[in-house]
């Protein structure tokens, strides 16, 4: 397993040992079994696995969502297993971006509000310039002041990456983000994440089941039992397919 | 259908017990109420009894009308008569009488609070001693056990007693208990006895009594007594058994309590209705949030009738279960009651609580039909679920029509403001007028419920926008959340309209009253003292001693000095019976500027002397100068000369006669009020000069009231003030009243944010997610409640202030004549309203707050 950096690249996310065990005696369940992984800043990373294998539990825990039982999580220089409630909360809004699979931004919110939600909570201004090229890039400029009900699920999903980034965070995270629309929606929002990690530098961990959805991303990291067993640079959905299969996923 | 609403219930505990809540308050409060005056009344009859038992028949006089405190009296030399007669053992010649207070050693009168001051004649038929002797002489008095050992009287001690004529020293020679020989049967007045001839003196009774009880020989039988004593006395006098005596007391009772009751279940009654706008929320939020579910039973089969009797079936169950749980609740509320009103001053006799059938059987009505009744629309929606609803996890149940609901809401709101007017103008007996205006109050709010939703919305915005400029994320959050189902926020907001709009309806009516009163003391009153009994108002059975008018009418600070007394019902004027006011006829006129149209309240001799309001004059033809005939209380007629005609009926009502006319047939001679002039200060122009005049004849005044802690003085400034704040404590009253309707607003502000906070799971874990804090979680809820409660407050004011205004139109001028809105006070209940929302949803903000968020972004 080689999962050593480029000398190029920092770290913009790491788990040291990272285990999460729920139940206890004969019901105990290890979902996360003493994992070591770093993900590269300005890289765009994907965790696959079959079901069951902790990738969820992996990337609450790594977004600081879901705290590991043992081991550590850390995210620039902040080790989160440190951190109160609150200030978890804190380092969400301020330095980790999310995406979900769905219900993704608040309804009574505009589109425009729900991409400024994080600043606006922190009661910061926020980089105007920074959140017109995000929202620009989203191809939504004109939509701004649209509730979500009245955007297409793809359309709400852009608006959700671009809250993501419009706080400039240390890391975002991708939870299925393409699971609940159409594959040329999905590629739709593929391409835009892809953009933001090539064009503007960001950082993306995304969790997913389709190796079409991962082959967007500069690696893939394969999960099976709570455990890291495989990964792929430069992936295609064919390699994907490929490992996935000797992984027996 | 019962099977599935009951499953429906037990998955859902949390959600069922909020629902049930406001019926089992509601319900409880009814079972409260009717327990509590079924108790009072119970315990009653048995005192009356009591009290009643030691005599087989009592004579008095006959009295054709009029109040029994104005019954005319029996001559003492009638008693030797009586006593004489076949099968009468022994007789006890009663007199009794209002306004008897003993002063204690420290030189403050006994005051007992909300019950009268009575003095009587020591007889062993219904006093029994327990310390000390009889008073046996003049000078010499007992009291009851529960006064003597409340306020530290001691045997042997003398004590001045204020009495109906004069003031006087007395010996405290024993201690009795009343009514029955070991148990002092008090509901709190103090009760002073004297020697028969003393009390007759003292109490203004002279050489009369007012009554004459009779023990029959043994072995002769009361009937038998009864009817030849009947055949001895003229037509002038009754006997009645002693059962009679005792019924009449109860039906006096009754009547007292009646009222009582019929206070209290208005407010019981505006309680459950209230919660029936709770209910009727609750069940339209869990239906839309069961919409898939429903569905789902469609598709494998349940008919829409199927659906709507499963959430009628419901809400019986609901309804049953608040029943039941707001019974108990209700004989504690019930028990509680009586502690509040014991400490609040009114002396309640003690007994078991009376539990009926009867109260059970209502609280199974009201409790089931409420909850029923406020399901019927929600069941009725279910009708529209499609089997497909099961499989669009984003169906909505779409609500009615703006246009159907403008119509049907302002049309429901018309009938209801129109059978209002009816009530406030129809002139109908006071029972249809009530069921009128109750009526229509309550279809008028069910059409402002309809209308609502129309702009509950807009109000929330704009009600938010100070909170959304303030509290930025939170702020906003809670308006627009607030915003976000009109229906709701209509629905919640409208529970707390309906209690703010009633304390809003007193508020603009007390101050409107309050406003009358002032102005009428500025324009039409001209004495510069006024003088009352120990409750400062204008009870007629609180008066003061004649002689209190007598000392200060000899100062020579003052003028003149006008006692005044009334009575209802107590005169017949061409048959139809009539309030009437005494005073001295002879120096009103300089004490209030009554707007005379005809004569002069001084003219002619005033021993005959009478006037009346322009309105009963122009009816009779009669004007100054002519003769009326007016019987009184003690069924004699008098011909009386109208000495004037007078325009203003303010002050003193329609019939008034002089104080000689009132001495002839009334046997009251306590007075209720005074006024006094003070002696040169009308024509006096030189403020100092005033001044000193004012001054000087207050420390005169306070001089002579020295010998009478009953009473005090006020000036003009002082007399508004103390009305004023007779008129505050009402409205307080009206308002803790409305306590508990305004309690399950409240709740049902909590309970809907409860729910709503329950719909909104997802959305509140993606908040936390993206970095809300649980504070600000916590704030943007709490401020949510705060601007649907400002809504409801703003509602309920606005339609308090329209109602209080037409009801002042409706009121009598003389009762109040100018409109005020008390906009400071509507102010404060609104801003309160908001603080108790946002302490109202510190439940519903916690549980937010609380939720974990993993589970809530992954909830469905």
């Amino acid at each position: 397993m080689t999962s050593s950096p480029a000398p190029t690249l920092t770290t913009a996310a790491r788990a040291v040992a990272a285990t999460k065990i729920y139940g206890s005696g004969d019901t105990e369940v290890r979902a996360l079994d003493a994992i070591d992984v770093d993900f590269e800043r300005g890289r765009f990373t994907a965790i696959m696995g079959p079901s069951g294998s902790g990738k969820s539990t992996l990337m609450h825990c790594m977004a600081g969502l879901d705290t590991v039982t043992e081991g550590q999580v850390i995210i620039g220089d902040t080790d989160l297993t440190s951190l109160s409630e609150k200030d978890l909360t804190l380092l969400r809004r301020d330095h980790v971006g999310f995406v979900f699979q769905a219900y993704n931004l608040v309804p009574t919110l505009t589109a425009i509000e729900n991409v400024t939600l994080p600043m606006d909570l922190a009661g910061a201004k926020g980089d105007a310039a920074w959140i017109d090229e995000v929202v620009g890039a989203t191809g939504l400029a004109d939509r701004v002041k649209h509730r979500p009900s009245e955007l297409s699920g793809g359309q709400q999903q852009r608006v959700a990456v671009a809250r993501a980034l419009a706080g400039k965070p240390q890391i975002i995270f991708a939870d299925e983000p393409t699971g609940n629309v159409d594959s040329n929606t999905a590629g739709e929002i593929l391409s835009f994440m892809r953009n933001a990690v090539t064009e503007m530098g960001q950082t993306i961990v995304m969790v997913t089941h389709d190796p079409v959805a991962a082959s967007y991303a500069d690696r893939v990291v394969f999960l099976v039992d709570g455990k890291i067993v495989d990964e792929l640079l430069e992936p295609t959905p064919a390699t994907i397919r490929d490992h996935m299969t000797r992984l027996g996923a | 259908m019962f099977k599935l609403a009951w499953r429906n219930i037990a998955q859902r505990k949390i959600r069922f017990a909020l629902t049930t809540l406001p019926v089992v308050l509601g319900v409880a409060f009814v079972v409260a109420v009717f327990t509590l005056t079924d108790s009072l009344r119970a315990t009653f009859g048995d005192l009356a009894e009591d009290v009643t038992a030691g005599t087989d028949l009592t004579v008095r006089a006959a009295q054709e009308f009029g109040s029994d405190f104005d019954r005319p009296t029996v001559p003492d030399s009638l008693v030797p008569a009586i006593e004489s007669a076949e099968g009468v053992y022994r007789v006890y010649p009663g007199v009794a009488a209002f306004n008897v207070v003993i002063v204690d050693g420290a030189g403050d009168a006994i005051v007992p609070q909300g019950a009268p001051a009575l003095g009587f004649n020591f007889d062993d038929s219904s006093f029994f001693l327990v310390e000390g002797r009889e008073p046996a002489a003049d000078g010499e008095f007992a009291a009851d056990v529960a006064t003597v050992a409340d306020n530290g009287l001691r045997i042997g001690g003398t004590y001045s007693i204020n009495g109906p004529t004069e003031v006087r020293a007395f010996e405290l020679v024993g201690t009795f208990n009343f009514g029955a020989p070991d148990e002092h049967n008090g509901l709190g007045q103090t009760m002073t006895a004297f020697e028969l001839d003393t009390a007759q003196q003292f109490l203004g009774f002279d050489d009369e009594v007012l009554e004459v009880g009779v023990v029959v020989a043994p072995g002769a039988s009361p009937a038998t007594v009864k009817a030849d004593l009947e055949a001895l006395l003229d037509d002038d006098y009754e006997v009645i058994t002693q059962q009679a005596a005792a019924d009449e007391q109860q039906a006096d009772f009754d009547e007292v309590l009646s009222i009582f009751s019929t206070v209290l279940s208005v407010f019981a009654f505006i309680a459950l209705f209230v919660s029936a706008f709770i209910i009727n929320n609750v069940f339209q939020i869990t239906i839309g949030q069961r919409v898939r579910e429903l569905g789902l039973w469609r598709s494998i089969g349940a008919t829409p009738a199927q659906l709507v009797k499963s959430v009628l079936a419901e809400s019986v169950l609901v309804g049953a279960l608040a029943t039941a749980a707001g019974t108990v609740g209700g004989v504690g509320l019930s028990r509680l009651l009586m502690v509040v009103l014991r400490a609040g001053g009114f002396e309640l006799p003690q007994g078991p609580l009376d539990v009926r059938l009867r109260t059970i059987a209502l609280a199974a009505a009201v409790g089931v039909g409420v909850s029923v009744a406020a399901s019927l629309s929600p069941a009725l929606r279910t009708r529209r679920v499609s089997p497909i609803a099961a499989l669009q996890p984003e169906y909505l149940l779409a609500a009615a029509g703006l246009r159907r609901r403008l119509i049907g809401g302002s049309a429901t709101l018309g009938v209801g403001v129109v059978l209002v007017a009816l009530a406030l103008f129809g002139g109908f007996a006071t029972a249809v007028t009530l069921v009128l205006a109750g009526g229509g109050a309550l279809l008028a709010f069910v059409g402002i419920n309809i209308v609502s939703p129309a702009f509950a919305a807009g109000a929330a915005r704009v009600l938010g926008r100070p909170v959304a400029a303030l509290m930025r994320v939170p702020g906003r959050l809670a308006r627009d959340n607030a915003a976000r189902n009109p229906r709701r926020t209509a629905s919640t907001a409208g529970a707390l309209m309906i209690g703010l709009a009633l304390v809003a309806l007193a508020a603009v009516v007390g101050a409107s009253l309050t406003r009358s009163f002032v102005r009428t003391l500025e324009s039409s009153v001209e004495a510069d003292y006024f003088i009352t009994g120990r409750s400062g108002g204008f009870n007629p059975n609180d008066g003061f001693s004649v002689q209190v008018v007598d000392d200060l009418a000899a100062l020579d600070e003052l003028d003149s000095v006008v006692g005044f007394r009334w009575a209802f019902g107590a005169v017949r004027v061409n048959g139809s019976t009539k309030d009437v006011l005494s005073g001295d006829m002879d120096a009103m006129d300089s004490h209030f500027d009554a707007d005379l149209r005809a004569g002069a309240m001084a003219a002619g001799d005033s021993s005959t002397s009478m006037a009346l309001h322009v309105d009963p004059a122009r009816d009779l033809g009669v004007t100054a100068g002519d003769t009326l005939e007016m019987t009184f209380p003690d069924n004699e007629t008098e011909t009386l000369t109208v000495a004037a005609v007078y325009g203003d009926a303010r002050i003193y009502g329609n019939w008034v006669i002089d104080s000689a006319v009132w001495d002839r047939h009334f046997n009251r001679s306590a007075f209720v009020f005074a006024s006094a002039t003070v002696a040169g200060l009308s024509d006096e122009p030189d403020e100092a000069a005033r001044q000193q005049l004012l001054t000087a004849s207050r420390a005169a005044i306070d001089e002579v009231l020295e010998t009478y802690p009953t009473v005090q003085a006020e000036n003009r400034a002082e007399f508004r003030e103390s009305q004023q704040s007779q008129l505050d404590s009402l409205l307080v009253v009206i308002t803790v009243f409305l306590g508990l309707s305004l309690i399950i607003a409240f709740a049902g502000i909590a309970i809907t944010l409860a729910l709503s906070v329950f719909e909104r799971t997802r959305e509140i874990g993606l908040l936390r997610a993206v970095g809300m804090t649980r504070r600000q979680l916590r704030r943007a809820v709490r401020w949510e409640a705060a601007i649907v409660a400002t809504f409801g407050a703003v509602l309920g004011v606005g339609v308090g202030v329209v109602a209080g205004v037409a009801a002042t139109v409706a009121l009598p001028d003389s009762f109040v004549s100018d409109i005020d809105i008390p906009v400071a006070s509507l102010a404060f209940y609104v801003v309160l309203s908001a603080v108790l929302g946002l302490l109202a949803a510190v439940f519903p903000a916690r549980r937010a707050g609380r939720m974990n968020i993993l589970e809530a972004i992954s909830h469905e």
